[in-house]
C-alpha cells in the first residue's frame, strides 16, 4: 500500500461494488448491502489513512485520450483539497450507507438502490480525484446519472418520475455551460490538467481578461447547476422525492456540494477573473437569500431542508467569490456535510416512525416519542442556525465576516439571511417536536432501530465539534477578514436569539400555519415559470416544428418535386392521342426534322 | 498487390450464404452461420492489421477488362477507418439476424434481404475503387427497399417509395460528382483509385472544384439525411421492420460521412473550407431543428428515427470543422452512433412486439413489469444522448474540442479594445453542446413514459426481454462501454487512415 | 436509255403513294401495304445506285445483297405484323385504327 496505489483503490472499490451488485444483488439483499457498505468502509479507512500521509509527489495516470494538443489521462490529485474532501465524503457515505440498512428494509428494489449508491460513490470520488478538466466532467455527468436512478427510485410514482428528469436535464443545462468553459480554457491555453492551468495556464489570458471572465462564468455554469444556485435550483427540493438517504448523502452534504468544491480546485483561476468573480458573488448572495425565504413557507419537513440546503450552498459560493482563500467555504462545506446529512437522517428517522408522512402540520410533540431524534436534530438545528459552539457558528460566520467586507450589500444580505435561517430551523424543531400531536401516526410514533440511530450519534457529534479550532486547524488553513465591523457579530447573535424567539412565539404552540405568504409559499412562482416556458416555449416550439417538419419542410422538398412530376406527366399526356397514324406522323416530321438540321445547319 | 484480398470473404460470405437461403437452405441458420464467420473473420483482419505500419492493408486488385478503359478495378484494401466500419457492420449484422424474428411470409427471403444488405455494406467499406464503392452501396439500397415495402408495418409502401426515391437520387447526385471527379483529372491519367486521386491532388494535378465538390456534398449530404433533406429518414424507420432499421441506420447511412471523410476531406480541403458556412447552417439545422422535432414526437420510433437524424449532425459538424481532432470525433462517432441506434432499434421492435404499440400515451409503468428491459433500454439511451463511459462520449468530445478551434480566430474591437469573437465553427459548436441538452431532454421523456409512472392494466402481462435478443443487446452495450473506457485504442486505429 | 434520276423519281413516287397510304388509310391492312412499298421503293433505288455507281466497270455487289436482306427482313414483318393483325381483330372484332385508341388519355 502506498500512497500512489491507495487512491486507486479507494476510487475502484465502488464500481467493482456498482457491477458486482448489477450482476448478482438481485440473488441477494445481504450481498448488496454488504458489498456497498464494504466499498464505502474501505474508502472510509483508506482515506483517513491516507489523510495523515505526505502528499506524494508523484501520480500515476493512464491515458484515455492523447492526440495532439488533447490529452485526458485519467489520473489523481491528492492534496489538502482532495484529502479533506475524500475524507468528508467516504466518512459520511459510510454513516448513511449503514442508515439505509434500517431505512430500506422494507423496500423494493433493494439491489437497485445499492447499485446507485455504489455508483454515485464512485463517480463522486472521481470527482473529487480528477486532476483534469475532462475527467472531472466525465464524472460529473456521473453523479447526475447515479442522481438520477437514486431520485427515481420509486419510479411508479408520476412525482418521483418527474423529479429524476427534470434534476438530470436541469443538471445538463449547467454542464453545457460548464463543457464550453472547458473548451474556452483548453482553446486558450492547451491544457486541461489543474496543476497547469493554476500555475503556468492563467499567465496565457493576461493579454485577455475578458476571454478568461467569460471562460469562468462559462465554467461556473456547472456549479450553477450541481450546486442547484438560482436560476437552476428547481431540481433540488424536487429530488426530494428520492429515498431519505439519498438525499441526506448525494442532495446535502456531498454532490450537490461538488460545485463548490470544483470553484475551490479552480480558486487560483478565478482568483485573477475578478469580474466572474462578482458574476459567482451575486449568483451566490441571490441565491443564499432567496432560498432562505422559501424555506419559510414549506411544510413538507424534507423541502424546508432542500431548501436551507440551497441557501447553505449560496454561502458557500458567495464565500468562494468573497474570500482570499477557497478554504473558507470548504471549511462551511465541512461542517455543513455532517450537520446537514444529519438533520436529514433525522428527517428520515421522523418520516419512518411517522409510517411515511412527511407534512410538518401533521406531526408535533415527537420529542417524548422519539427522544434520541430530537437531540440530534436540535444538534443539527443549532449548528445550522449558527448557535455559538456549534460548527455551523463558526464557518458560517467566517463566510459573512467576509462577504461583508468584500461585498457589503450581499454580505449584509447574508446576514440577513442567517436570521431567517435560525427562524425557519426552529419554525421545523418546533412544529415537528413541540406543541400537541397533529395527527393520528404522530400520537403512535416510535423511535428508529439501531441501526439507524447510531449514525445519527456520530453525525451528532460530528455536527457539534466539526467547527472547533482544533479540527479546522487540521483540516484548512482559514483566514479571518481584517476590518470586519465590530457590530458584525452582535447583530448576528441577535438576529440568532430573534429568528429562534421569533420562531417560538409564532410556532411554539400553532396547531396550523400562522402565516401565510404566498409568494414564499410557491418559491417566487420560479417552478410555476419554468412549467409554463417548457409547456409553452419549449413543448410548443416543438410542436411548431413537428408540424413544420411535416407540412413545409416536407412540401418543399418532397411534395413540391412531386407534384411537379405528376403535373410535367399530366400535361405530356394530352399528346398521347391515341391515333397510330398521327405517331407515325410525329415520328416522320421529327425524322424530317432531324434531317433538315443534319444537312442544312 | 495480390489477386485475391482476404477482405473478399467479407463480401463473399453473405452473398454465397444468401444464395444458399434462396436455394432453400434453413434461412436462421445460414443467416447466423455467415454473419458469426464474418464477425470472426474481421475481428481476425484488425488482429493482424498493423497499426505501426498504417494505411491500407489486404490489398488486391482485379483488372476488369471492360471497363479497365475507364480506369476501374476492382480494388480492395482496407486501413483503420474502413477497419472499423467492417467491424461495426459486421457486429450489426449479427445483431440484426439474431434479433429478427423470421416473418411468416417469405421468411427466408428476409434473412436474404438482411445478408445482401451486409453484403453490400461490407463492400463498400473495404472498396478502394470508387465505382465499388459506390456499386456495393447501391447493391445495398434495393433489398433495403425490400425489406421496407414488404415486411414493414405502418404505411410501408409510402415510406418506402419515398426512401428510395429521396435514396436514388442522392446516388445519382452522387454519381454526378463522382464522374465530374473523373473527369476533373488530367486527361490519360484518369481512375477510380482513390489512392491515385489524393496522390494526384497532392501533387498539384488537380484544380479545386467547387461544382464537384458541392454535388458530392449534396449526394452524401441526401443519404446521411442532412437538413433538409432529411424528412425520409424517420418515416422510414418506423415502418421497417427493426433488423432493417438497425442495418440501414447503424450501417448503411454511415456510408455517406464515410464518403465525405474518405473522399471530399483529402481532396477538396479548400472547396470545404469555402463552403463551411452552408455546411454549418445545414447541420446546426440537423441538430437543433431536428432536435427539437424530436422532443414533439409522441411515438418511440419516429423519435428514435429523428434522434438518429439529429445526431448525424454532430458527424457533420466534425466533417466540416476539418481538425485532425474532429474527424477523428467524426469516424468515433461513426462507429459509436451504429452501436447505440441498432441496440435502440432492437429494443424497440422488441417492444413492439409485446405490446403491439409504441404510442407513448398508451405506454408507461414498464419498468416493474419488465425491470431487465427497462435496464437495458436505459443502457441503450443512455449511450445514445453521449454519457461518458459509452463510446459516444468519446466520440462527441472529439469532435467539440477539434470544431471549438477550427477556423481562425476572430477578434472585434470594442471601444477601442480587442475582444475576442466567436467564430462560425465556435457558434456552430455552442450549438452542438445545447444539442446533448435536448437529446436527454426527448431521451429521458421517452424513457419516463415507458418505463417509470404507474402502469396500465393492459400490460400486467408482458414477458421480460430474453433468450438471444438480449444477448445481442448486451454484446452492444458492452462493446460501447469497452470502447468507451479505451477509446484510445479506436483513436489509434482511425489515425492509421489518412483522413 | 434510262437514266439513275428515272429510277429515283418511279423510287420517290412509289415512297410517296407508300406514305401517304400509311398516314392516310384506315385500314390496317391497307396501312401494311403502304409499309411494303416504302420498302420496296427502298430496295429500287439501293438496286439503282448499285446498277449506276461502278467500281472499275462493276456493280457494287454489297448493296444489292443488302436488298435480298431487307426483303427477308420485310417477310418476316409482315408474317410478324399479319399475325399481330389477326390476333388484334380476334380482340376487337375491327381492323380499323380509329377504333384501336386503347392507350388514348
Amino acid at each position: 500500500m502506498s500512497t500512489l496505489t491507495a487512491p486507486w483503490i479507494i476510487l475502484s472499490a465502488p464500481l467493482a461494488a456498482a457491477v458486482l451488485i448489477l450482476l448478482f444483488g438481485r440473488f441477494s439483499r445481504p450481498l448488496s448491502a454488504g458489498l456497498a457498505i464494504g466499498s464505502a468502509a474501505i474508502g472510509c479507512v483508506l482515506s483517513w489513512w491516507l489523510f495523515v500521509q505526505p502528499d506524494p509527489a508523484v501520480s500515476l495516470q493512464f491515458p484515455w485520450i492523447v492526440m495532439e494538443d488533447l490529452v485526458v489521462p485519467i489520473g489523481v490529485t491528492i492534496d489538502g483539497l482532495s484529502k479533506v474532501m475524500l475524507v468528508v465524503v467516504t466518512t459520511i457515505a459510510t454513516l448513511v450507507f449503514t442508515y439505509s440498512l434500517g431505512y430500506m428494509r422494507t423496500e423494493e428494489g433493494y439491489w437497485r438502490y445499492f447499485a446507485g449508491l455504489a455508483l454515485f460513490l464512485f463517480s463522486m470520488l472521481g470527482i473529487v480525484l480528477a486532476d483534469n478538466f475532462v475527467m472531472m466532467f466525465i464524472f460529473w455527468e456521473l453523479v447526475g446519472l447515479s442522481s438520477y436512478i437514486l431520485i427515481g427510485h420509486y419510479f411508479k410514482k408520476d412525482s418521483a418520475a418527474d423529479a429524476c428528469k427534470q434534476a438530470f436535464i436541469v443538471n445538463r443545462v449547467g454542464d453545457f455551460g460548464f463543457l464550453l468553459g472547458i473548451l474556452f480554457l483548453w482553446a486558450g491555453t492547451g491544457t486541461l490538467m489543474f496543476s497547469e492551468l493554476t500555475t503556468t495556464g492563467i499567465a496565457e489570458f493576461a493579454a485577455n481578461p475578458f476571454y478568461l471572465a467569460v471562460a469562468c462564468v462559462l465554467i461556473f455554469c456547472g456549479t450553477v447547476g450541481k450546486s442547484a444556485q438560482m436560476p437552476l435550483h428547481v431540481w433540488l427540493p424536487n429530488s426530494m422525492e428520492g429515498p431519505t438517504p439519498v438525499s441526506s448523502l448525494l442532495h446535502a452534504a456531498t454532490m450537490v456540494a461538488a460545485g463548490v468544491y470544483m470553484l475551490a480546485r479552480i480558486f487560483p483561476i478565478l482568483e485573477s477573473a475578478p469580474a466572474a468573480m462578482d458574476v459567482i458573488a451575486w449568483v451566490g448572495g441571490i441565491t443564499c437569500f432567496a432560498a432562505a425565504l422559501m424555506a419559510t413557507q414549506q411544510d413538507d419537513i424534507k423541502r424546508i431542508l432542500a431548501y436551507s440546503t440551497i441557501s447553505q450552498l449560496g454561502y458557500m459560493v458567495l464565500g468562494i467569490a468573497s474570500a482570499s482563500t477557497a478554504d473558507v467555504s470548504m471549511f462551511h462545506l465541512f461542517t455543513h456535510a455532517f450537520f446537514k446529512c444529519l438533520l436529514f437522517l433525522c428527517a428520515g428517522s421522523v418520516i419512518v416512525g411517522m409510517h411515511h408522512e412527511q407534512n410538518i402540520w401533521k406531526m408535533g410533540a415527537l420529542k417524548n416519542k422519539m427522544p434520541f431524534t430530537f437531540l440530534a436534530t436540535l444538534a443539527g438545528g443549532l449548528a445550522l442556525a449558527g448557535c455559538p459552539f456549534f460548527s455551523g457558528y463558526y464557518s458560517k460566520d467566517l463566510i459573512i465576516a467576509w462577504a461583508v467586507v468584500n461585498h457589503p450589500f450581499l454580505g449584509w444580505l447574508s446576514v440577513i439571511t442567517a436570521g431567517l435561517t435560525a427562524f425557519y430551523t426552529f419554525r421545523l424543531i418546533f412544529v415537528v417536536f413541540l406543541g400537541k400531536p397533529k395527527s393520528e401516526h404522530a400520537m403512535h410514533a416510535h423511535e428508529s432501530p439501531a441501526v439507524m440511530v447510531i449514525p445519527l450519534g456520530l453525525l451528532a457529534v460530528a455536527a457539534v465539534i466539526a467547527g472547533y479550532p482544533f479540527i479546522e486547524s487540521r483540516f484548512f488553513h482559514v483566514l479571518e477578514p481584517t476590518h470586519v465591523p465590530h457590530v458584525l457579530h452582535p447583530v448576528l447573535l441577535v438576529l440568532f436569539a430573534a429568528g429562534v424567539l421569533g420562531a417560538y412565539l409564532l410556532y411554539g404552540r400553532a396547531e396550523k400555519d400562522p402565516v401565510s405568504i404566498p409568494f414564499f409559499a410557491n418559491r417566487l412562482y420560479i417552478d410555476n415559470l419554468y412549467a409554463w416556458m417548457v409547456k409553452y416555449v419549449q413543448d410548443g416550439g416543438a410542436a411548431v416544428l413537428s408540424w413544420a417538419d411535416r407540412w413545409v419542410v416536407d412540401l418543399f422538398i418532397v411534395q413540391v418535386p412531386s407534384k411537379l412530376t405528376w403535373a410535367t406527366g399530366f400535361v405530356l399526356r394530352f399528346l398521347q392521342i391515341g391515333n397510330i397514324q398521327a405517331y407515325t406522323f410525329f415520328f416522320g416530321a421529327g425524322v424530317v426534322g432531324i434531317l433538315y438540321l443534319m444537312i442544312f445547319r | 498487390m495480390s489477386l485475391i484480398s482476404p477482405l473478399l470473404f467479407l463480401i463473399l460470405v453473405p452473398l454465397v450464404a444468401a444464395g444458399f437461403i434462396m436455394l432453400g437452405l434453413h434461412a436462421r441458420k445460414t443467416a447466423l452461420v455467415a454473419a458469426i464467420a464474418n464477425l470472426v473473420f474481421t475481428g481476425v483482419l484488425l488482429f493482424n492489421y498493423s497499426i505501426a505500419t498504417g494505411g491500407y492493408q489486404f490489398e488486391s486488385s482485379m483488372p476488369m477488362p471492360v471497363i479497365a478503359g475507364l480506369g476501374i478495378f476492382f480494388t480492395l484494401g482496407a486501413d483503420g477507418l474502413s477497419l472499423l466500419l467492417l467491424l461495426l457492420t459486421a457486429i450489426v449484422t449479427l445483431a440484426a439476424v439474431v434479433v429478427t424474428r423470421t416473418p411468416e411470409k417469405n421468411g427466408s427471403w428476409f434473412y436474404a434481404c438482411l445478408l445482401f444488405i451486409s453484403a453490400g455494406g461490407m463492400g463498400a467499406f473495404a472498396s478502394i475503387d470508387l465505382f465499388f464503392f459506390y456499386m456495393f452501396h447501391e447493391l445495398a439500397l434495393i433489398p433495403t427497399f425490400l425489406l421496407i415495402g414488404i415486411w414493414g408495418t405502418g404505411d410501408r409502401q409510402a415510406a418506402a417509395w419515398k426512401a428510395t426515391i429521396y435514396l436514388a437520387l442522392g446516388s445519382f447526385i452522387l454519381l454526378l460528382g463522382l464522374i465530374g471527379l473523373f473527369l476533373m483529372q488530367p486527361d490519360g491519367m484518369r481512375t477510380f483509385d482513390l489512392r491515385q486521386i489524393i496522390l494526384m491532388s497532392e501533387n498539384g494535378y488537380l484544380p479545386q472544384g467547387h461544382w464537384v465538390y458541392l454535388l458530392l456534398l449534396l449526394g452524401f449530404g441526401i443519404l446521411v439525411s442532412l437538413f433538409p433533406f432529411h424528412t425520409w429518414a424517420p418515416q422510414a424507420y418506423a415502418s421497417a421492420p427493426p433488423p432493417a432499421a438497425m442495418l440501414h441506420a447503424g450501417v448503411l447511412k454511415k456510408f455517406g460521412l464515410y464518403g465525405l471523410l474518405r473522399i471530399a476531406a483529402p481532396i477538396f480541403p479548400e472547396s470545404i473550407a469555402a463552403f463551411s458556412n452552408l455546411l454549418l447552417i445545414a447541420l446546426v439545422g440537423n441538430i437543433l431543428y431536428v432536435g427539437y422535432v424530436t422532443i414533439a414526437q409522441r411515438k418511440l420510433d419516429t423519435m428514435l428515427g429523428y434522434s438518429s437524424v439529429m445526431h448525424m449532425g454532430y458527424i457533420f459538424l466534425g466533417f466540416a470543422a476539418m481538425t485532425n481532432l474532429s474527424l477523428t470525433g467524426a469516424a468515433l462517432m461513426l462507429f459509436a452512433h451504429g452501436l447505440s441506434i441498432a441496440a435502440l432499434f432492437a429494443l424497440s421492435g422488441e417492444l413492439r412486439e409485446r405490446t403491439g404499440t409504441l404510442d407513448f400515451a398508451e405506454l408507461g409503468g414498464l419498468g416493474k413489469q419488465m425491470p431487465k428491459f427497462g435496464l437495458l433500454f436505459g443502457f441503450a439511451a443512455f449511450a445514445a444522448i453521449g454519457l461518458p463511459g459509452f463510446v459516444g462520449f468519446a466520440g462527441e468530445l472529439l469532435i467539440f474540442f477539434g470544431s471549438f478551434v477550427a477556423g481562425v480566430p476572430t477578434m472585434m474591437s470594442i471601444e477601442g479594445r480587442e475582444i475576442f469573437r466567436l467564430n462560425n465553427f465556435q457558434i456552430a459548436t455552442f450549438c452542438a453542446v445545447w444539442g446533448v441538452v435536448i437529446s436527454a431532454v426527448y431521451m429521458l421523456r421517452a424513457y419516463r413514459k415507458i418505463f417509470f409512472g404507474p402502469m396500465n392494466d393492459r400490460w400486467a402481462g408482458l414477458s421480460d426481454i430474453a433468450g438471444s435478443p438480449r444477448f445481442a443487446i448486451v454484446s452492444l452495450i458492452v462493446i460501447m462501454l469497452l470502447t468507451g473506457f479505451l477509446p484510445q485504442l479506436l483513436i489509434k486505429l482511425i489515425q492509421t487512415a489518412s483522413i | 436509255m434510262p437514266t439513275l434520276a428515272h429510277y429515283l423519281l418511279v423510287s420517290g413516287g412509289l415512297f410517296s403513294i407508300g406514305l401517304l397510304g400509311v398516314l392516310l388509310r384506315r385500314n390496317i391492312l391497307i396501312i401494311f401495304m403502304g409499309l411494303e412499298l416504302m420498302l420496296n421503293a427502298a430496295n429500287l433505288s439501293i438496286v439503282a445506285f448499285s446498277r449506276f455507281n461502278l467500281h472499275g466497270g462493276m456493280p457494287g455487289y454489297n448493296e444489292q445483297v443488302l436488298v435480298f436482306f431487307v426483303i427477308t427482313v420485310a417477310a418476316a414483318e409482315v408474317a410478324v405484323g399479319l399475325a399481330i393483325i389477326v390476333a388484334l381483330f380476334r380482340a376487337k372484332q375491327t381492323i380499323h385504327v380509329e377504333d384501336l385508341d386503347a392507350l388514348k388519355f
